[in-house]
């Protein structure tokens, strides 16, 4: 069986790499015996049973716990995309310890884990909630996750940045280091892995159950609602767990289970198992190397960011025969649409929020109208970033609608596709590389990388057919390669990488008059094909088989739009930075408007991107003036309530 | 209605009288000094030492919290130090912006409001003390103020003349000057750095041979320490009580020699990232833990 024999191979790969890891430090017969004093041990010895043996053991527990807690998420709410990270219990945790670190900084002296789980237990709260007016509908579960995740990330950076210093313990805690100096921490993680198995155990059958489908399940006699809670309950616990002993380690919940899968793992029993087992190798596996490298002399990497390195390019790799199926949720049922007329004023609303953000706004004495005197100056500045973000808006919601469409898919936005990942990438290697250099070498690398990033993904989709959850998998792993690529870099402690950093950050200040222009000129554009596209828009995510015998040329039509979702994903981000998640909220505002008909949905989106960022540039301008908020945090904190607000009123998406 | 026009003409007016009577301020204040503004905080103290003081420094919040200059009350605030609000830099109207290589990346927005000063402060693998040096001697000239740049020198080569004279005799033992990050990490500062720039003109010897890793996020696990065990240990900044906690807790904290015989010393936090002011307030507070 040749799942077990790679699970063997990877075992065999890991002991080999720690034995000559470890008789390296210290000799074998010179090892420490169990239960030594500490006082009798030389520093190698020392180092080796108290920081290099817990740190190896530790990464396999938690890599194991972790392949556990998302194979569980995933098996129980029937959707390969689940993990930690996407349903928000990363993010509540990391709010919490933020909010307590800067706000109560005496409630750590309790240990960091209650105050974790209390914040993964709101926000996984929080997302129940809004799941359960979905009927816990495997997307519209995800979706409330993601968001709730985002929300919680971009307040704990604004609650940061109000306090105008960034926390060296909370970034070296986000990152997930594994040092240890002891073993406490690994009979708790070993405590935590042993309960999750038994728990997962007993609740084996029904799972099983669960996995033919909840209506199967229900006739079956299981307990849907229950099990759904009390298997969702038990994977939080296991994540947030994680959490509160190591940090985020990302990554790793997502690609065990779904390597568990394209290794030949069939039987939910045997997700179960494979995926701990795999998320345990994983994990181990780049804790080694990364242990290796701080050896050799190179920095300290944190290993809960590195996840990506090793992870991203094997689920690549791995993904051709990956069997990840999205069950689609039934969409909303078609009220009468009176686009026409959202349309017109929406238009209306972005224009008069244009002209008051323009002249209204934070000066140096207060609130209030801009003299005057001094708009000759001003004006035209605002003008410019105004213009600039208002397009870059626009740009990102015309990549998400068109995501959106085309994988009959609403978890599809530029930012979960890997897309603004592979740009920042391709920003940072022109940093890096080039001497000094100027905008359009700035620009021209944001779009080189992000077109790079999509063709990696269409690479790797298109040898079977682009599958909407395939295509969401591949684009996850791209952007946790490229996220990892930028934490070494700032580990580095280079200059050049405040320089991305900064940028990473996203601002509209920054932006160039031609710049501006370039950014709406392209913005039209793209608003001028997809309106001339809409019934293709309307046709294709009603599958390839329908496409074509409606006479269209499915695969190049498909691959046409999504370079053009690319292109304007790369220009956009060069100005609002990576990390704007208005390429999956304004989609999704639009659609909970009623927009619903292609061509609507897409104008609709266009408009909604350019008003949220419009927004956003003025609120990221006056909230903490002076200083300027993130421009993608701002879009974030607006965007978010009102989708949620939305997704509480409505049911199904 | 009637009353909230007039409000809002009133608000109007204030502003306005307000913005004017700062930029007139300046225009007359020009014949004297430049009107300077800040980004960089190094080139911030540089200015204030030299007497004088950036109408605007950047994140002044907290520069105010580390630096070790006087800032006068009527200093605005410019925002973030990469990313400055480039509005209010603007209604100030400067005649010089100081900033850094650090922030190089935003030169060209800066360089349409004001001519930019950009010295190589913090380079790595580089002292920053000649750098500072130089980049205060760029300032004066700048500012046509030459005979400040020379007093200001003079004085603070006889203040570092006289505290290395202080601790000529623990020439012998290395020093290692970390921060605490968290119960597992510390920052090591080398010759690189400003701590370590100010290690050595003191005449004592840095056992941190490689670049600072004082970074974003690089730091060095508690157990490289280790290493440097004959070393004096020089901790600087305040330790936040639940990191003090797991710091007890920790077997390599607790097995350095340094901590079992009693030996750290503990230095009142400085701004790494100040310029020589802050570095003369490092030493002095380092001469005094030194010798006690």
């Amino acid at each position: 069986m040749t799942l077990w024999r790679y699970v063997g191979l990877g075992a065999m790969i890991w002991c080999l790499g720690a034995m000559w890891m470890a008789q390296a430090m210290v000799p074998i017969p010179d090892w420490p015996r169990p239960l030594t004093p500490a006082a009798q041990l030389s520093l190698d010895q020392l180092r080796f049973a108290f920081g290099f043996a817990p740190r190896l053991v530790l990464a396999l527990l938690v890599g194991a716990v972790l392949g556990l807690s998302g194979a569980l998420m995933q098996a129980v709410l029937r959707n390969p995309l689940a993990d930690p990270t996407t349903l928000g219990v990363a993010g509540g945790a990391q709010l919490a310890l933020v909010c307590a670190t800067i706000l109560m900084p005496d409630v750590l002296l309790w240990g960091r884990g209650p105050v974790a789980f209390a914040g993964a237990a709101l926000t996984t709260g929080i997302v129940m909630i809004l799941a359960a007016r979905q009927g816990f509908a495997p997307v519209g579960v995800t979706i409330a996750g993601m968001l709730i995740g985002l929300l919680a990330g971009a307040v704990s950076t604004a609650v940061t940045l109000s306090q105008g210093h960034y926390l060296l313990s909370l970034v070296l805690w986000t990152g997930g280091s594994l040092v240890r100096e002891d073993w406490s921490g690994i009979w708790r993680m070993g405590a935590v892995l042993a309960c999750g198995a038994i728990g997962a155990r007993l609740m084996l059958r029904p799972i099983a159950v669960m996995a033919l489908g909840s209506q199967t399940a229900v006739a079956l006699g299981v307990p849907v609602a229950w099990l759904r809670a009390g298997v969702l309950l038990l994977a939080v616990w296991l994540s947030a767990s994680v959490s509160a002993e190591v940090g985020l380690v990302g990554f790793v919940g997502l690609a065990a289970p779904a390597m568990a899968r394209r290794l030949g793992a069939r039987r939910p029993g045997q997700i179960l198992l494979a995926g701990a087992c795999i998320g345990a190798l994983l994990l181990g596996v780049i804790d080694l190397a990364l242990i290796a490298v701080a050896r050799g002399g190179g920095p300290a990497l944190p290993s809960g960011a590195m996840t990506g390195l090793l992870g991203g390019p094997l689920m690549l790799l791995l993904l051709p025969k990956v069997r990840a199926a999205i069950v689609q949720s039934h969409s909303a049922p078609h009220r009468r649409e009176r686009a026409d007329l959202c349309v017109f004023w929406l238009i209306c609303a972005g224009v008069a929020l244009a002209a008051i953000t323009l002249v209204w706004g934070r000066v140096p004495l207060g609130w209030g109208m801009l003299p005057t005197q001094l708009w000759p100056q001003i004006v035209p500045l605002r003008a410019i970033g105004l213009l600039a973000a208002g397009a870059s808006g626009a740009l990102l919601a015309s990549a998400g609608a068109v995501l959106q469409r085309l994988t009959a898919n609403p978890m599809a936005a530029p930012e979960v596709l890997g897309v603004t990942g592979g740009a920042s990438l391709g920003y940072a290697a022109v940093v890096w590389l080039v001497p000094a250099p100027g905008p359009i070498a700035l620009a021209l690398g944001a779009g080189v990388g992000a077109a790079c990033a999509l063709a990696v993904l269409l690479i790797c989709v298109a040898r079977a057919d682009l599958g909407a959850a395939r295509v969401l998998l591949a684009g996850l792993a791209v952007g946790a390669f490229s996220s990892a690529v930028l934490a070494v870099m700032t580990a580095t402690g280079d200059p050049r990488a405040w320089t991305v950093l900064g940028w990473l950050s996203g601002s509209a200040a920054r932006v160039t008059q031609t710049g501006a222009v370039a950014l709406c000129a392209l913005a039209l554009l793209v608003l001028g094909v997809l309106i001339l596209a809409r019934r293709v828009l309307e046709i294709l995510p009603l599958g390839t088989g329908i496409a074509q015998g409606l006479g269209l040329r499915g695969a190049r039509l498909r691959i046409g739009l999504i370079l053009l979702a690319g292109l304007a994903t790369g220009a956009a981000s060069v100005l609002v930075g990576p990390v704007s998640f208005v390429g999956l909220m304004a989609p999704h505002i639009a659609r909970s408007l009623g927009l619903v008909r292609a061509g609507s949905f897409v104008a609709g989106a266009w408009i909604l991107g350019a008003v949220l960022m419009v927004l956003a540039a003025w609120g990221a301008r006056s909230m903490t003036y002076p200083y300027d908020l993130p421009l993608g945090l701002f879009a974030t904190l607006i965007g978010a309530p009102w989708l949620m607000i939305a997704l509480l009123r409505r049911r199904g998406l | 209605m009637g009353r909230a026009q007039i409000s809002r003409r009133g608000l109007c007016r204030a502003l306005t009288s307000g913005l004017l009577g700062l930029m007139v301020g300046g225009s007359v204040r020009a014949g004297v000094s430049r009107r300077l503004v800040a980004v960089d905080w190094a080139m911030a103290e540089t200015a204030l030492s030299l007497g004088h003081a950036p109408v605007a420094i950047a994140e002044l919040i907290q520069f105010r919290k580390t630096t070790a200059c006087v800032v006068p009350p009527g200093c605005a605030d410019l925002g973030l130090r990469g990313g400055p609000n480039f509005e209010a830099l603007q209604m100030l109207a400067p005649d010089l912006v100081l900033s850094s290589n650090f922030y190089g990346f935003i030169g060209p927005q800066l360089g349409r409001i004001a001519p930019v000063l950009v010295p190589d402060l913090f380079v790595p693998g580089s002292a920053v003390l000649p750098r500072l040096r130089a980049a205060q001697t760029a300032l004066a000239r700048a500012v046509g103020d030459q005979d400040a740049d020379q007093a200001l020198a003079t004085q603070t080569e006889a203040e570092f003349s006289q505290l290395a004279a202080q601790v000529a005799s623990y020439a012998a033992t290395p020093v290692c000057v970390v921060t605490i990050g968290d119960a597992r990490h510390v920052q090591i500062f080398g010759a690189d750095s400003l701590y370590g720039g100010v290690v050595d003109r003191l005449g004592l010897r840095n056992i941190w041979r490689e670049h600072t890793q004082f970074g974003f996020n690089a730091p060095v696990p508690i157990d490289r320490l280790l290493d440097f065990a004959p070393a004096r240990l020089l901790v600087v900044g305040e330790v936040p009580p639940s990191v003090a906690k797991g710091l007890s807790q920790n077997i390599f904290w607790s097995r350095l020699p340094q901590v079992t015989s009693g030996q750290v010393t503990w230095i009142s936090p400085s701004n790494p990232y100040g310029g020589m002011a802050s570095a003369l307030r490092f030493a002095r507070a380092l001469v005094a833990g030194v010798i006690q």
